[in-house]
């Protein structure tokens, strides 16, 4: 495919058909970023999937991975303003 | 959407300063560079530098999610492709190699960066530990590598790399140590994994 976007929410590029939600080029957000239902994952699922993901990777402690995961993630289009909302942990 | 031709030169000019900041890094090191050095040698002024990136901080970032996204497009587009192990480690000696300099000066300096530029790498290795997990896990299902936890399976590849780069002058003194010891490392790797 000729097009590539970058997951919203996660910042992954999306180069195949299988890597957007439900297969749908048309979708900004990515397969891993997607809920059951098709619609995309909350401020809160994202970041607790993602420093899960960290962890799992990279062995990093829990605190330290949720904050990379917060930082990477208020540079991206669709958390910008959730950030903000969300305070510290 | 049409882009105005305001914008296409705003991108270019912001696609510029990065790469020039990334041959900066490369040669000289994070700590050392200044934005100067680098609008001096992108030949624009260095307000030009601070109306792209606020800070120095927001530069390195900047560089580090491109070093970040070149390294994972070639990943991923292996990973999909359902390559084994090895061919998915020798994509990455081969990304790296592309930015060895880049990336040893990382290796060096992570320590005294900014909170969120060692924020912006760790996302980068996540995202490539997580493309060497889904070949790795594959094989250990199948029973050709023993079993290992994702994180200490890349942690023994990684460490075993940057303790190469951040002694290169060492270990290759005069040119690429991945050059030098990659696939020797890699085949090491490889035998430590192997299922008996």
């Amino acid at each position: 495919m000729d097009r590539m976007k970058i997951c919203v929410a996660c910042g992954m590029p999306m180069t195949e058909v299988a890597d957007f939600a439900l297969g749908d080029v048309e979708k900004d957000y990515c397969v891993h970023c997607m809920r059951p239902d098709g619609t995309m994952q909350s401020y809160e699922e994202k970041l607790d999937s993602l420093s899960a993901l960290i962890v799992r990777t990279q062995g990093l402690d829990q605190g330290v991975a949720r904050n990379a995961a917060r930082n990477m993630m208020a540079r991206l289009p669709a958390w910008k303003v959730d950030e903000a909302d969300e305070g510290t942990d | 959407m049409t882009k105005t031709r305001r914008q296409l030169q705003k991108e270019q000019t912001r696609k510029h300063l990065i790469e020039t900041a990334f041959r900066q890094f490369a040669q000289h090191g994070f700590i050392t560079v200044r934005t100067a050095d680098i609008a001096q040698a992108a030949q624009v002024s260095h307000g030009t530098v601070f109306a792209h990136f606020a800070t120095q901080e927001a530069l390195f970032n900047a560089v580090i999610e491109e070093f970040g996204l070149r390294i994972s497009r070639r990943l991923h587009e292996l990973a999909v492709g359902n390559r084994g192990l090895r061919e998915v480690l020798e994509a990455h000696l081969k990304g790296l190699r592309e930015f060895e300099a880049f990336y040893t000066r990382w290796v060096v300096e992570s320590r005294v960066l900014p909170d969120s530029t060692r924020d912006t790498f760790t996302i980068v290795q996540s995202t490539i530990s997580f493309h060497i997990s889904q070949a790795a896990e594959r094989e250990m299902d199948a029973g050709e590598q023993i079993p290992i936890p994702v994180h200490l399976l890349f942690n023994t590849w990684i460490g075993l790399l940057h303790y190469y780069l951040a002694n290169d002058d060492l270990f290759a003194p005069e040119g690429s140590v991945l050059e030098r010891y990659g696939q020797e490392l890699l085949e090491h790797f490889m035998r430590l994994i192997k299922a008996r």
